[in-house]
């Protein structure tokens, strides 16, 4: 809308932009929020706030917030609700990860004692199993008479 | 809206959620009649999608009917409670779709903005709405909230910073850049309609 049709406008509905046809409002709104003039910014307001405007059904809104209380009170959670919420679910990852981090230290420590204790007995004078298995047989030398 | 008219309005809520505290159906609906539209034209064009925003309203007047005896009338005003809770969930809303979407869980995200915008280029005014629901959907979120929250919420700059747990000043700066952003978008396009015109 340029200066001379707003100006146009104005004289033949008036002052209050309320009161012009519909078509002509969005178009009256953006030329007074892009001319910068005093209420440039409430025109801008106004104009978002027209072009926001989203269909709503109140009644179909109160119907399903009380079928959910309805539901809520009828079947409480067992489950913590904080869990469902991005905090409750970082915290359970973190837990999970931290259970599975000291199940592995756990596993990997008896793992490395085993190791431990066959490199002693080897560094001892054992020997391995003859069919090359990691059993470790007794020191060939023990019990022998010196 | 003025501000006799708005005292008023913030007193009828306050008593209003008096009332849900005690238990009152009827008050909860009677706060859904005043305060369910604008709370979900904030959301759907805050989150850009119909169903989330939905969902959030829903949530809201459930936590509402949960929590009403927590509202604090000398805290704040009732509509800058509701509209805290809204902008709340929104965020978390936004946070389990961007986490969702990383995971690949998602459908294509429904941008209700989108489709009014095609169907509406017939008129020269209904285009100046959609033009103006495309630029809100590109500003950055913040700026995004405070000019809804301005716009719709009709709140003033106290109560945006209240909501968005902002200062003042930063409010003012974020609707500052977010109308300047808005009025070169509207510019570009009447540019753009002009070139193509001539």
């Amino acid at each position: 809308m340029t200066r001379e049709e707003f100006e146009n406008n104005r004289r033949r509905f008036g002052d209050d932009i309320d009161a012009w046809p519909a078509s002509l409002k969005g178009p009256a709104l953006a030329f007074m929020a892009l001319e910068g003039d005093a209420g440039a910014d409430a025109a801008l307001d106004r104009l978002v706030r027209q072009a926001a405007l989203v269909e709503s059904d109140d009644r179909a809104l109160a119907r399903k917030v009380m079928a959910r209380i309805d539901r809520g009170a009828a079947r409480p959670s067992l489950v913590p609700r904080f869990l469902f919420a991005p905090t409750g679910l970082a915290a359970c990852a973190a837990a999970l990860l931290v259970t599975a981090t000291i199940a592995g230290y756990q596993v990997a420590r008896f793992q490395d004692q085993s190791q431990d204790s066959e490199l002693l007995a080897l560094a001892a004078g054992a020997r391995l199993a003859d069919d090359g298995g990691s059993a470790i047989t007794a020191d060939p030398g023990e019990g022998d008479p010196l | 809206m003025p501000a006799a008219v708005r005292d008023e309005a913030s007193n009828g809520d306050e008593e209003l959620l008096a009332r849900i505290a005690a238990g009152s159906q009827a008050a909860l609906s009677a706060l859904m009649a005043r305060h369910g539209r604008g709370l979900r034209t904030f959301a759907t064009r805050y989150l850009g999608h119909a169903a989330d925003a939905e969902d959030v309203v829903q949530e809201v007047f459930v936590t509402v009917w949960k929590q009403a005896a927590r509202f604090d009338p000398g805290r704040a005003r009732a509509s800058t409670w509701l509209y805290r809770i809204t902008a709340n969930r929104c965020i978390d809303q936004r946070r389990r779709r961007a986490l969702r979407n990383f995971f690949g869980l998602d459908d294509i995200g429904e941008e209700p903005a989108a489709l009014e915008a095609n169907a509406e280029t017939a008129t020269a005014a209904r285009q100046e709405l959609a033009i103006v629901r495309d630029g809100l959907s590109r500003l950055p979120e913040r700026q995004r909230m405070a000019l809804l929250l301005r716009a719709v919420g009709e709140l003033d700059i106290a109560a945006i910073a209240e909501v968005m747990g902002a200062s003042a000043g930063s409010v003012e700066q974020l609707l500052v850049r977010g109308r300047r952003a808005l009025r070169d978008h509207l510019a570009d396009a009447a540019g753009g309609r002009e070139r193509k015109s001539s």
